[in-house]
């Protein structure tokens, strides 16, 4: 099956490069488009950008752990399995604090985890790019953009050709598949 | 080839070397070519071999000897009334404290933007996790009942019996229990980009599978990038808190008690310093054969192990000052049985521990004031071999000097080990080192892609080197 174009790719020789030829992506009006890098490239968060819900994720899976500890512990101390130990009372919330921290740090970083692969969209064992034998690289040494085919300013040639006048070592057309 | 000739280039100016944190000359491909090459192509070297021999021997006198404790039951340790913690809980206040210099670097040192930390936060995070590992194994030794380890979490059950919220022991169930998750999840996360440069490097089918998997499909996209590094430095302040929460619920095992030389204000940060004190010599012990059997002094510089040390030195003062105010505030209780741990542990049947620590703790490592104490790899390793055996034999004091001499003389007992309590031991480092050992030998243990962006090339507008 071959669900036609996913894009065209192109190589750079450097972060400098990459950085000039997706703003100059962006100024032709360029919007579908990724680079790829060996490493975060801060210069990108503008003219790449995207927005970022993992802080308010976090902050709310945060809260949740705090209230989940409160109730666990609330409720089995005070509901369910009340126990008078020395005359305190049954509600002595100054203990549950650390629980209630704990169980805060916990779902917030397993939000910050999970958070990340969902919006990422990982585990995607397969992309097009991966048919790019050079694309590799990119993972070592390599700086990568790919423009793609269902971007609305997208045609072949005079995006190959647009491409091209960037000076990249090397341009593909990737397929789907 | 461009890009290497430009990258050569770059090396303009060159520091004096000691103080570098990479060795100039380097380029994106070298340092990816020499990480992975430790994984993928070098022939394991027999130094490693011999390492996992012994720690694997370790490891087996660990599984016999818990074999053993299952089978006939805590007797098998030396503990009785009054000493009912002493071995076990002294390796679970040891491993657990190591394990903080790995989150230290990973986490705080991140957040503090001390870039130097890139080319060994790796490694330490994975000695994190390890320590976390060998620790979380003495409480559940301890219980008795093993199997019944389930029963310190809150999960709906027919008995009747639910944990009391009101002891520290249950606070640590939670406090450990998420440091190793949160540890987990951060060593992981850091370490995807890199195992995608494994993935893409990996000649052995098997290898690229497995890596594949691992690597979840990353390919670097600056979308991506964004939100590893949001996720990255979130967890690095969630584990920031985190990591002073744990040793701080360890030490309220010991502060919400009653007993003299336990019931203090000073303990929580006492031990957190002491914890961060052991880690980072645990981080040098490991970093140090480590460069020299890889060869990766170029990626763990003098700069590090001078960091380290002075971190360490740092740390050591701190607990210092806390052995001196321990006496202080004991006198200035004017509580007789204060004074009299304060006595017995200086003067009492078990003086020697307590001389121990002050020499190993105190006195010897001060002799990294010296820079050549904190730069010779050799001299720096025996300095951290005797801060681990300090930091060890300092728990082991105030657990046992404690419990021994309580409130009443008539129950004063003196603790000594058993055969199982040294296999313990000995067998939980047996279990730490196998560990690692496989860490090295199948995972990056140099972050590649924080290496990277050390390098003077990788800014777009040409940065300058760090």
């Amino acid at each position: 099956m071959n669900r036609g174009l996913y894009g065209l790719a192109a190589e750079f020789d450097d972060a400098a490069q990459l950085v000039a030829a997706a703003r100059a992506a962006r100024e032709q009006g360029y919007h579908r488009m990724e680079a790829y890098s060996p490493y975060p490239i801060s210069d990108l968060d503008e003219i790449i950008p995207s927005r970022n819900f993992l802080p308010a994720v976090v902050l709310i899976a945060g809260l949740l752990g705090t209230a989940t500890a409160w109730v666990l512990q609330y409720g089995i101390a005070v509901w369910r399995y009340p126990l008078n130990v020395g005359g305190r009372p049954l509600n002595s919330w100054p203990s549950f604090i650390i629980i209630m921290f704990e169980l805060t740090v916990l779902f917030a970083s397993g939000a910050a985890f999970f958070g990340t692969l969902f919006f990422a969209g990982f585990p995607a064992l397969y992309h097009p790019l991966f048919r790019v034998d050079r694309f590799r690289r990119v993972s070592q040494d390599g700086f990568f953009l790919c423009i793609e085919a269902n971007d609305y300013r997208f045609d072949l040639r005079e995006t190959a050709h647009f491409l091209r006048e960037l000076g990249p070592r090397s341009l593909w057309e990737v397929d789907h598949d | 080839m461009k890009l290497e000739v430009q990258q050569r280039r770059a090396q303009r100016e060159p520091e004096p070397g000691a103080a570098r944190v990479i060795a100039p000359g380097l380029t994106f491909a070298d340092i990816t070519a020499q990480i992975s090459s430790i994984v993928l192509t070098r022939p394991t070297p027999f130094v490693w071999w011999g390492a996992f021999a012994v720690g694997m021997g370790l490891l087996l006198m660990l599984v016999v000897a818990v074999t053993a404790l299952m089978y006939r039951g805590v007797g098998l340790f030396g503990i009785n009334i009054p000493v009912a913690w002493s071995f076990a809980i002294t390796n679970f206040v040891w491993w657990i404290g190591i394990g903080h210099a790995g989150t230290l670097i990973s986490a705080i040192l991140l957040l503090l933007n001390q870039s130097w930390r890139n080319s060994i936060n790796r490694f330490a995070e994975a000695m994190t996790l390890f320590a976390v590992a060998c620790a979380g194994l003495f409480p559940i030794l301890h219980l008795g009942r093993p199997w019944l380890a389930y029963w310190l979490f809150p999960y709906p059950n027919t008995m009747t019996v639910q944990p009391q919220f009101r002891s520290p022991l249950v606070w640590d169930v939670f406090a450990v229990s998420t440091y190793a998750t949160v540890s987990l999840l951060f060593w992981y996360l850091g370490m995807i980009p890199d195992l995608a440069t494994l993935r893409d490097r990996a000649t052995n089918p098997m290898a690229f599978r497995i890596y594949g998997i691992l690597a979840l499909g990353w390919r670097g996209a600056s979308r991506h990038w964004r939100w590893h590094e949001t996720a990255s430095k979130l967890l690095a302040g969630l584990a920031t808190p985190l990591v002073l929460s744990v040793h701080t619920v360890v030490s309220f095992d010991f502060t919400i008690s009653i007993l003299p030389g336990w019931h203090s204000t000073i303990f929580p940060p006492y031990f957190v310093a002491g914890a961060i004190y052991s880690g980072f010599a645990m981080v040098l012990v490991l970093a140090i054969p480590l460069r020299s059997i890889y060869g990766l002094e170029n990626l763990i510089t003098e700069r590090h192990l001078n960091n380290c040390a002075k971190l360490m030195l740092t740390t050591g003062l701190i607990v210092g000052y806390a052995y001196c105010i321990e006496p202080f505030t004991s006198w200035y209780s004017g509580d007789k049985f204060e004074m009299y741990v304060v006595h017995n542990r200086a003067m009492g049947p078990d003086a020697w521990t307590y001389w121990t620590v002050i020499a190993c703790n105190v006195i010897i490592p001060q002799a990294l004031w010296w820079k050549r104490n904190r730069i010779e790899p050799k001299r720096l390793f025996a300095l951290a071999i005797v801060v681990l055996i300090g930091m060890w034999m300092e728990r082991y004091m105030i657990i046992v000097t404690s419990l021994q001499r309580d409130f009443v003389p008539s129950i004063w007992w003196n603790f000594a080990a058993t055969v199982t309590d040294n296999a313990v031991l000995y067998g939980s480092m047996g279990l730490f080192l196998t560990l690692f050992l496989l860490f090295v030998r199948f995972f990056p243990v140099i972050s590649m892609f924080e290496v990277r962006e050390l390098l003077p090339f990788s800014k777009p507008d040409g940065g300058s080197e760090r």
